[in-house]
């Protein structure tokens, strides 16, 4: 980056401070204009957005197929899954951090979480948009608010996992220096809590983030019953697109959607990934020398740097004018108290909540009547064939690829930005070229639903495998190279075992995904007709868009119970194996 | 030298202080009992046993970090609630923050306290001057070295200006050359008897270091943690490594720890039905012990042992006292001595060494128990549970776990047993003796 002419080097005493101001300031000033000006672009947009949500009540916008429009849909739906990402984010530190700091809640707020994690997004749409959009029945807003909370149920839940892991794996030493210290509520948060948690919650809000654009299209155009709506943005677009089989609008759509997911790895996820690497616990100080080129453009801004300055002394000023209390005064035992009552309060209305939630639950569940039941029951059978088989291939083909990737420093280098964009990208928006693929191939949607699955959950997997092939350590590979054991026995003995660990949580992630995607991927509109293969996520697909919601209910349910029960019954033990025989650290 | 009339002022202290830890299922691992220790002004205590005698713990209890199960804890003679508000602490693992630099790392500290701005970065600065890291302050942790990360750790302690200086193994992950000046620097700061830090408590299982440095030397006894002896240091300062009076209070503090930790009358108690607690060492720190003690002519004092094999006393302790447990030494006083057993053994081939040791551990009652168990079960092994409850009832105050774990590997050293972590299941190996 900083590449100066050559100077004599007699005068560069004399003239080099001078003229490297010179050089500097011109790059600054040029870096300086460029952030102006997209401030000031960032700011019409928000204009814009807010005329957008304070307008009148428009249930079905009319989406217009010109590519012209594109930029400003992509813009709103950019500002959608921003705007989730930000509720993940306060939902993450507040559910994260009551689950990891108070011991009664956590019992009950785990399971929750898990069991929050395996319902698919339209079993939140029927209730976000009823209640939403009776609550402001003039305006947009509550429409966008549901929209916004659907993304939201595509992204909060893993980060709020690892946000609560991490916390809960707070070194015991950095623990009582806070202790000792007396930091109170906010130092100990931002000091200690946050810092150790800062790397797994950047990992993961990276994939949250493409876990909602996964369910963009279902997010802005959705039936409900005899209602349908339409939200301009990316996703209906698409749906538009696919609806009325326009090709060139597709294709279009597709394009807007690689440049979205680019431009916000490049501007917003690279930067923080680099920004992180600060908060490395781990003392070898080789990690992979990660850039950003938008860090350093922001680094070297004069701008930034006295918007910066201006924030902190701001910031002590806010300090010095709350009022602070020496450490140990009798306050705190009062304090403690009031924390003592909040944290029972909360809890108690916890409870009361998830009561009411399951008593409402059972009422739906007795307009079920039992052939139903019985076909939902079958329904889970098929799509847990479904997500298996697509677990299964995703895994063939995977590791290889990934093992390949992985103990290449320079195919991992080349690819892994690569591969990182390519999972971003929401498969929903690919699934009518494969569908059409398929019909031209002969394949049925039954055998073709694992297809979509895959193409949308294979990543997790691949990305674990990769990990896990660069974390095998030298010297193993020295010693397989040495002894000379031949490719397919060091595959049995070294590398399938050492990636075992990161293969487990890749299933676990993969399975996850494979089941809420099965709503999708079971039920596909195409050229004006639906296509449907028997499963689940058919059914909750067909009775969320019929407003059958007894029906609705009793798939969700049982999807949530199916998938816990398989989290616990199989993956939990799989993963116990791992980290006893397979792991290379202890 | 200020004089002192009457009863130095006490810092602080416990008294009969217990601590117990749950061990699941009703079991009670008791870590410390009976704790009695004043910390007076203007001392130095050290704090001084083998690792798992609960000396850490007790640091933590007189910091307030944790409560004892039972007994009292004072500061300034006043019931202790809560943190002890006088005290710096240094870390064994420095506890530095990563995303922090060197100066925030202290900062923190002082800013959490409510002080104002100038005066945390002017107290920063001086501490961080203090250890002699000047120049470093915009360093991150990860850039330092081991000796270095603790003079940050120091800094942190020093800024507060407490009235005590706690330190848990300071120097224990620090290179030896770096620990001697890190010694003699702690040692400078604390002594103008007209500053803070007016006494130090330190926790080190290296005798040579708190010979060096304290003027009390607190002696603690394992499992449960108790207090041996309180050794007197009165050795004038700046002490000698090399001086006669030193290494005298060096050899007596061997002695006590001997004295202690490897009593020479083995107790027979008349009820022979007693299961043997078992030293919690690997049988290859057995056998390495025997072949270290044949290749010295076949004795060798246990400290000269622990010095050369540059491993902390007491390890070395614990491993001669499963050899003598097994008839391969004797220890008359200090020395370890290689028995006719412990010869045998040396001389003989792979094979026959693993005969020895089976006969060896097949003399203990938890070893014949287990194969009469597995003698008399129908499928002709025993789970591990079964063994954990055999060593929870007989040998109550043992951590069960860590028995557990040492009944395996000499199991598996002497070819007796195989284990299977995944099934949890011990079987007899094909050399275990059929019959009885």
């Amino acid at each position: 980056m900083d590449q100066r002419p050559p100077m004599n080097p007699r005068l560069a005493p004399v003239f080099g401070s001078s003229t490297s101001y010179l050089f500097g300031s011109a790059r600054r000033l040029w870096v300086d204009l460029a952030l102006l000006a997209s401030l000031g672009g960032i700011i019409f947009g928000l204009t814009r957005l807010a005329a957008e949500w304070t307008g009148t009540l428009r249930p079905v916008f009319e989406i217009d197929l010109s590519p012209r429009a594109l930029p400003y849909y992509a813009f709103l739906s950019l500002s959608r899954g921003l705007a989730a990402y930000a509720l993940s984010l306060i939902f993450t530190l507040g559910y994260g951090y009551w689950a990891a700091r108070d011991r009664r809640a956590e019992r009950v707020l785990v399971p929750a979480l898990d069991i929050l994690q395996s319902i698919p997004v339209l079993g939140f749409m029927p209730g976000l948009v009823l209640a939403l959009v009776a609550t402001f029945p003039t305006s947009n807003v509550g429409l966008e608010l549901a929209s916004v909370i659907m993304i939201f149920t595509g992204q909060a839940w893993n980060m709020t996992f690892s946000f609560y892991h991490s916390l809960r794996s707070v070194p015991r030493d950095f623990q009582e220096v806070a202790t000792l210290g007396r930091f109170g509520f906010w130092k100990r948060f931002r000091w200690v809590d946050l810092p150790s948690a800062a790397i797994g919650l950047v990992w993961n809000s990276m994939m949250s983030m493409a876990g909602g654009w996964f369910f963009l299209m279902v997010s802005e155009a959705f039936v409900l019953g005899d209602r349908s709506f339409q939200l301009p943005g990316l996703g209906s677009y698409m749906s538009v697109a696919v609806a009325r089989g326009d090709r060139t609008a597709m294709f279009a759509a597709v394009v807007a959607m690689v440049l979205m997911i680019v431009l916000l790895d490049q501007v917003l996820w690279r930067p923080v990934v680099v920004w992180a690497q600060k908060f490395r616990m781990d003392e070898s100080g080789q990690a992979d020398e990660a850039s950003s080129w938008f860090l350093e453009l922001l680094r070297s801004s004069r701008l930034v740097a006295s918007l910066r300055e201006a924030a902190a002394s701001g910031g002590r000023r806010i300090a010095r004018a709350l009022p602070s209390r020496a450490p140990g005064t009798p306050s705190r035992g009062r304090s403690a108290r009031a924390i003592q009552v909040v944290s029972v309060g909360a809890f108690v209305g916890l409870l009361l909540l998830l009561a009411a939630g399951s008593i409402g639950l059972f009422r739906l569940f007795g307009k079920v009547d039992g052939a139903s039941w019985r076909g939902i029951g079958w329904a889970a059978l098929l799509t847990l064939g479904r997500v298996l088989l697509a677990t299964v291939a995703g895994t063939l083909w995977t590791v290889p690829a990934g093992l390949a990737i992985g103990l290449s420093p320079r195919l991992s280098r080349i690819l892994q930005p690569v591969v990182q964009v390519v999972a971003s990208f929401p498969a929903p928006m690919l699934f009518p070229a494969v569908v059409a693929l398929l019909a031209a191939a002969g394949v049925g949607i039954g055998w073709g639903s694992v297809l979509l699955m895959l193409l949308g959950t294979q990543w997790y997997i691949l990305f674990n495998v990769v990990a896990g092939a660069m974390a095998i350590p030298a010297d193993l590979r020295e010693a397989a190279r040495i002894y000379r054991v031949p490719i397919w026995q060091r595959f049995r003995t070294l590398y399938l075992p050492a990636i075992f660990p990161y293969l487990v949580t890749g299933w676990v992630t993969a399975a996850g995904g494979a089941w809420n995607a099965s709503i999708v991927s079971e039920y596909v509109s195409f050229g004006g007709k639906e296509l449907a293969a028997d499963g689940l996520g058919a059914r909750i697909s067909v009775a969320a868009s019929s407003g059958d919601f007894p029906t609705l209910a009793a798939a969700v349910a049982v999807m949530a119970v199916v998938v816990v029960l398989f989290n616990r019954l199989v993956w939990r033990k799989l993963h116990g194996i791992a980290e006893e025989r397979f792991s290379l650290t202890r | 030298m200020t004089e002192e009339t009457s009863e130095p002022e006490i810092l602080c202290e416990v008294r009969r202080v217990d601590k117990e830890y749950d061990q699941g299922g009703g079991a009670v691992l008791r870590v410390l009992q009976g704790i009695d220790l004043a910390v007076k002004a203007n001392e130095v205590v050290a704090l001084l046993g083998p690792s798992g005698c609960g000396k850490s713990t007790i640091l933590r209890i007189l910091a307030g970090l944790t409560q004892p199960t039972r007994g009292e804890v004072l500061d300034h003679g006043v019931p202790l609630r809560g943190l002890n508000p006088g005290i710096g602490f240094v870390f064994q693992s420095f506890a530095l923050f990563p995303w922090m630099t060197v100066s925030r790392n202290v900062e923190a500290m002082l800013e959490a306290r409510g002080l104002p701005r100038e005066e945390v970065a002017e107290r920063a600065a001086r501490a961080i001057r203090t250890v002699g890291l000047a120049g470093f302050e915009e360093a991150y942790p990860r850039e330092l070295s081991g000796g270095m990360k603790q003079r940050v750790g120091m800094a942190r302690a020093f800024s507060l200006e407490p009235e005590m200086l706690f330190m848990d193994e300071p120097f224990s992950q620090v290179d030896a050359l770096t620990a001697e000046s890190l010694r003699a620097e702690v040692l400078d700061v604390w002594a103008p008897r007209d500053r803070n830090p007016r006494s130090i408590v330190m926790v080190s299982h290296d005798i040579k270091e708190v010979v060096y440095m304290a003027d009390r030397i607190v002696v603690l006894d394992a499992n449960p943690g108790r207090v041996r002896t309180i050794v007197e240091n009165t050795l004038p300062r700046p002490r000698d490594y090399r001086s006669p009076g030193l290494l005298q209070l060096v050899d007596r503090l061997h002695d006590i720890i001997t004295g202690m930790e490897m009593p020479d009358v083995v107790e027979v108690d008349g009820a022979a039905q007693a299961f043997e607690p078992l030293p919690q060492t690997g049988g290859g720190e057995i056998e390495g012990l025997l072949e270290y003690l044949d290749a010295r002519g076949g004795r060798e004092d246990v400290f000269r042992i622990a010095a050369d094999t540059d491993r902390e006393y007491g390890q070395v302790i614990t491993a001669t006292n499963a050899a003598e447990l097994l008839g391969f030494v004797d220890t008359p006083h200090r020395t370890v001595v290689l028995a006719g057993e412990g010869s045998r053994y040396v001389k003989a081939s792979p094979a026959e060494r693993k005969a020895v040791f089976r006969e060896k551990i097949l003399e203990l009652l938890l070893f014949q128990r287990v194969r009469d168990a597995i003698r008399e079960a129908d499928s002709g092994q025993v789970d591990r549970e079964y063994v954990l409850e055999l060593i929870a009832m007989n040998l109550p105050s043992e951590n069960f776990e860590a028995t557990f774990v040492t009944f395996v590997n000499w199991a598996r050293f002497g070819d007796l047993f195989s284990y299977d972590e995944t099934t949890e299941v011990i079987a007899p190996s094909e050399e275990m003796p059929v019959a009885g």
